[in-house]
C-alpha cells in the first residue's frame, strides 16, 4: 500500500508539469532595427522629370495642344537629406537631417530632351553618398550665366495648337526660387543607398500647374489657378510670342499674373508630393 | 502486477489527458489593437475619395506592405503589425496630388486575452481528475483481493 501510495505521489507530480506545459502568455515583441551605418557608401543619383505633360505634351485647360522643344532649367545646391524627424512641406522650415549630401555647380538640363518615353533627366550622380534613406530634397533655380538659358532660371520653349491656328512661344522667367521638399511620392519609393549600390531622387516639376489640364475637370483647383495657355496666345503676333515673366506683369490683367506667378513658385514637386517654396530674388 | 498494471493505464491516462479531456471545449479569444484612422484631403478640404493609400513598414521601408484605398471621405483604417516596432510610412495619392505621413507604433499597442484556464485552474482540475482516478482504482483493487 505504501508502494502504491509512492506510485500515486509520482503520478500527481508528472501530471502537474504535464498539465502545465501548455499554459502561458504570447508576448508580442519587436524587432530591433540595426541603425549602425558605419562607412558604407553608395550612389545617389539626382534626376529632374517635367513628366508625360513635357516629353509628350498635353492639351491646356482652354483646349490648345502644348509641345515642348526645350525646357531649359538652372538648378542649384541641390541637396539630399536623411531627415530626422522627416520634412514636412506644409510646414516649411529648415531640413533637420543627420546626413546630406550635395551637387556642387550650377546645372542647366533641358525637361524636353529625349523622345516620349526617355527617363527623367540625369542632373548629376554622388558616388559616395552614406547609405541610408534620403528622405527630404531641396534645391534652387538660379539665373544662369551661361548657355541657352543664359539670364533666366527658366525657359519654356514650345508650340501651342487649336483650331488650325499655331503659335510658338518662348516664356522666360528671371525669378529665383528655392524648392525644399520631403519624401518623394510616387509609384516607387525613392531615395534608398545602399552598400555599393545606387539610389535616386527627383525633382519634379508641374507644368500644368501654368497650362491647365484639360484631362482634369474644369473646377478643379489646378485648373481654377492656372492660367491656361489663352493668356498667352493673346500676346501672339505672326504666330509667335517671346515674352518673359517680368514683362508679363503689364501685359496680363492682375489675376491671371497672380495665378502665373503662383504656378511658378509651386512649379517644383518631389513626385507628387508639394515642396516649400521660396523667392530668393526676382 | 496488477498494481504495476493500474499504475501504467492510470500512468498513460494522465500524460494524454489535458487535451483530450477538454477536446469538445470553447475557447473565445480576444485582440484589442490599435487601429488608426487616416483621413486625406485636398489643400480645399475635399476629400481625396479613393484615394490610393500605400502603406511601408518599419522592417522593409523600400517594399509596400499593403495597398489600400481611401473611401469616398478620405478616411482610411490601418492596424500596423504589432511585431514590427518603429515609423510606419504612408502614402496617400490621387492624380497627381499626394503626400506621406510617418506614425510610429507605440509598444505594447496590442493585448491580448483568451478564456483558457489559468494556471490555478488547471492545477485544481488535475488534482480532482487524478484523484477521482485514484478513487476508481483503489475501489476496484479493494473489490478484488
Amino acid at each position: 500500500m505504501k508502494r502504491l501510495s509512492v506510485a500515486v505521489l509520482a503520478i500527481f507530480i508528472l501530471a502537474l508539469v504535464a498539465g502545465c506545459g501548455g499554459g502561458g502568455n504570447n508576448t508580442e515583441k519587436g524587432e530591433e532595427q540595426n541603425s549602425e551605418q558605419g562607412i558604407q557608401t553608395g550612389t545617389l543619383e539626382f534626376r529632374a522629370n517635367g513628366e508625360d505633360f513635357v516629353r509628350k505634351g498635353f492639351t491646356s485647360k482652354d483646349g490648345w495642344n502644348i509641345t515642348f522643344d526645350n525646357i531649359y532649367i538652372n538648378l542649384a545646391e541641390v541637396t539630399a537629406y536623411q531627415a530626422d524627424p522627416p520634412y514636412d512641406a506644409e510646414e516649411g522650415g529648415e531640413v533637420k537631417a543627420k546626413t546630406q549630401v550635395g551637387l556642387e555647380g550650377i546645372h542647366t538640363v533641358d525637361l524636353a530632351e529625349g523622345g516620349e518615353d526617355a527617363d527623367p533627366v540625369l542632373v548629376g550622380k554622388i558616388k559616395d553618398a552614406p547609405v541610408g534613406h534620403y528622405n527630404a530634397l531641396s534645391w534652387k533655380m538660379v539665373n544662369a550665366d551661361q548657355g541657352p538659358a543664359k539670364s533666366y532660371s527658366l525657359v519654356i520653349d514650345g508650340k501651342a495648337e487649336k483650331g488650325g491656328e499655331t503659335i510658338d512661344f518662348v516664356i522666360k522667367d528671371a525669378t529665383e526660387y528655392k524648392y525644399t521638399g520631403g519624401e518623394y511620392v510616387g509609384d516607387e519609393r525613392k531615395g534608398f543607398v545602399k552598400e555599393d549600390k545606387t539610389g535616386e531622387l527627383e525633382m519634379t516639376f508641374h507644368f500644368d500647374h501654368i497650362f491647365g489640364d484639360a484631362g482634369m475637370p474644369a473646377d478643379d483647383e489646378l485648373n481654377t489657378r492656372a492660367p491656361g495657355f489663352a493668356p498667352f496666345a493673346g500676346l501672339a503676333q505672326n504666330g509667335k510670342v517671346e515674352v518673359s515673366v517680368a514683362e508679363l506683369k503689364d501685359k496680363l490683367d492682375a489675376e491671371t499674373f497672380n495665378n502665373l506667378k503662383h504656378s511658378l513658385v509651386t512649379l517644383g514637386h518631389v513626385g507628387e508630393g508639394h515642396c516649400h517654396s521660396e523667392i530668393l530674388s526676382e | 502486477m496488477k498494481k504495476s498494471f493500474i499504475i501504467v493505464t492510470v500512468l498513460i491516462f494522465l500524460i494524454s489527458f489535458p487535451d483530450a479531456a477538454f477536446g469538445h471545449g470553447v475557447d473565445i479569444e480576444y485582440q484589442a489593437s490599435k487601429v488608426y484612422k487616416i483621413t486625406a484631403s485636398y489643400d480645399s478640404g475635399e476629400p481625396m475619395s479613393e484615394a490610393q493609400v500605400i502603406i511601408y513598414a518599419p522592417d522593409n521601408p523600400s517594399e509596400p506592405w499593403s495597398i489600400g484605398k481611401c473611401d469616398k471621405n478620405g478616411n482610411y483604417f490601418f492596424t500596423p503589425d504589432p511585431s514590427q516596432q518603429g515609423t510606419w510610412d504612408i502614402q496617400v495619392r490621387k492624380a497627381g496630388h499626394g503626400g506621406m505621413i510617418h506614425i510610429t507604433a507605440e509598444e505594447n499597442a496590442q493585448t491580448s486575452d483568451s478564456t483558457g484556464f489559468t494556471t490555478l485552474q488547471m492545477l485544481i482540475m488535475t488534482a480532482c481528475v487524478i484523484w477521482g482516478l485514484i478513487g476508481t482504482g483503489l475501489f476496484f483493487l479493494g473489490r478484488r483481493s
